[in-house]
């Protein structure tokens, strides 16, 4: 019995350690595959081990520590996605509430969501004269739409009995919106907050090849010019990482706020 | 309080008549409900006219689907008629309003609020005018009046579906309604905890020396007998009319236990089941 339960204890490391084999094999196999055009996975640990013992250097505009990369886009993704979910939450629970506005602007946000982020890059730079804002901008885009949709799903899909009291004991508009609409919605929020970030996360990488600069993108696409696949390899390894915490923290926060 | 005259508690089958000269607090007028429904126009109820007086006790029985909550519904104001009118307290009823307190058949509180919260809240949006500190003195004397002060921080969740239904009479009571609408109340509660609730549901009326009104939709013929003094039997819908009105003419204060044993119980239960059901044995068609 005893011993049954040490297997079950270690079952996740046992997975997890088996999950780290699996990556590690086939990494090896398509370096062996392409004659080490691929690096093997131990050149690049060499890299990645040195790119973390210094990760904050700055040796000027065009040289900086990986720290400073991944923090110049994280503030970048903070910004646009901040600025996308203060437009997404109020205008998702607009929507969700009444079928008027619903039926107005559904149909611009159908036409819209398709629409790659990197799209909208140039008339972020029409708007804002610089790559930055720029960049800012696009992540901005890519933030609104899962948030909106799913703020507006979860307030469309408040039950009649928590209408029923709202009406019976004559709350007030603003009463019912922040004792009735937002706590209801609020998991839909979260989650909408949690498919947003994933994918604000995912084009930064995109956003900054193009726009150039400090950050995860662009160090990426610079170390392709110097031809150092083991920074690219590192890089996508750490951008990997650092998206599943992000997930991970909205995770938490959906928890958090559950309720039933 | 003050504005209001106290009637004296009625506790004799003989003074039950009294109740017949005391003022209406609800007129039900000509009242059809009818719904567009994909396949045409459903009407639930029909030229329903009902008197309750200030004080009594009555309840709506009939089958599952003949129209007793959409009846209630044009009382407390959810459900607005198709035609007719209803008029509470001497006014028209054109939407819920305080003056009559709603008890919902599956509780309706709000998960994420606490028990105190809950109350709060109705509390809070009924009394504008008064302090922070009366409006928590009112869920205060509420919450302890149902026995459940210790768990005002529990969140409804966690309670007992007996203790929710109480939560949810402390926030109809806390508003101070004079009229009281019940629909189907008990009716997911097992019958230990009914019969409890039964009575502290009177124990609260009798508080308020029995001046509130209160209007209860059931299906349960014993709890109609034991809390009413009168009970409004209805046909079965489409269409439903009321088929009957028959009267409890047992004293108060009513004892659950020796109730029973009681003729005239015996009698009314008789003829509440008959007016139910018109067949007693299943017959193969």
């Amino acid at each position: 019995m005893k011993k049954l339960l040490n297997f079950q204890t270690y079952l996740p490391v046992l997975f997890g350690l088996g999950s780290a084999v699996l990556l590690l094999g086939a990494w090896w196999t398509v370096s062996l595959l392409t004659n080490n055009e691929i690096p093997n996975p131990v050149s690049t640990w060499a890299v990645f081990s040195e790119m973390l013992a210094t990760p904050f250097y700055d040796y000027g505009p065009n040289d900086k520590g990986i720290g400073n990369q991944l923090f110049s886009s994280l503030i970048r993704v903070f910004s646009g996605f901040g600025a996308g979910s203060l437009l997404a939450i109020p205008l998702g629970l607009l929507i969700g509430s009444s079928k008027t506005a619903f039926r107005l602007i559904n149909p611009i946000v159908q036409i819209l969501r398709p629409v790659s982020p990197l799209a909208w890059f140039p008339l972020g730079l029409l708007a804002f004269k610089a790559a930055e804002g720029a960049t800012v901008f696009i992540i901005f885009v890519t933030s609104l739409w899962p948030t909106l949709i799913n703020t507006a799903f979860g307030v469309a899909s408040i039950p009649q009995d928590h209408k029923n009291v709202a009406k019976a004991f004559g709350f007030s508009r603003w009463k019912y919106i922040i004792k009735v609409i937002i706590p209801y919605a609020l998991p839909h929020i979260i989650t909408g907050l949690r498919l947003s970030i994933g994918v604000a996360w995912m084009v930064i990488v995109a956003g900054e090849m193009l726009s150039g600069g400090v950050g995860i993108g662009f160090f990426v696409w610079d170390s392709w010019n110097a031809l150092s696949l083991e920074k690219i390899l590192s890089a996508i390894l750490i951008i990997g990482t650092v998206g599943l915490l992000l997930d991970k923290g909205f995770d938490w926060l959906q928890k958090r706020f559950a309720f039933s | 309080m003050t504005s209001n005259p106290t009637i004296a508690p009625i506790d004799s089958a003989s003074e039950f008549h009294k109740i017949q000269s005391r003022p209406a607090s609800i007129e039900v007028k000509d009242i059809t409900v009818s719904f567009k429904t994909p396949k045409g126009i459903f009407t639930a109820i029909k030229n329903i006219d009902l008197t309750i007086k200030k004080g009594e006790i009555v309840a709506l029985i009939g089958h599952s689907g003949c129209g007793k909550s959409t009846l209630m519904g044009t009382i407390s104001g959810m459900t607005a008629p198709t035609s007719g009118q209803v008029i509470a307290n001497g006014a028209v009823v054109k939407g819920p309003g305080p003056d009559r307190g709603i008890v919902f058949q599956n509780y309706s509180l709000l998960p994420w609020l606490t028990v105190y919260k809950n109350i709060y809240e109705a509390v809070d949006s009924v009394f504008k005018g008064k302090t922070a500190a009366e409006k928590r003195e009112i869920v205060e004397e509420n919450l302890k009046m149902v026995t459940l002060w210790p768990h005002k921080d529990k969140l409804p969740g966690q309670l007992s579906g007996g203790m929710k239904q109480r939560v949810a009479i402390a926030r109809a009571f806390a508003i101070n309604p004079s009229i009281l609408l019940l629909d189907e109340p008990f009716g997911a509660l097992d019958a230990l905890t009914k019969g409890s609730m039964h009575i502290e549901l009177l124990k609260l009326w009798n508080l308020d020396n029995r001046n509130k009104t209160i209007v209860m939709v059931t299906h349960d013929i014993e709890e109609a007998i034991f809390l009413s003094d009168r009970v409004v039997v209805m046909n079965n819908g489409p269409e439903a009319t009321i088929k009957e009105i028959v009267e409890i003419p047992l004293p108060r204060p009513r004892n659950k236990k020796e109730i029973v044993h009681d003729p005239i119980y015996m009698e009314t239960h008789d003829k509440l089941m008959s007016l139910l059901f018109d067949k007693f044995s299943i017959e193969d068609e």
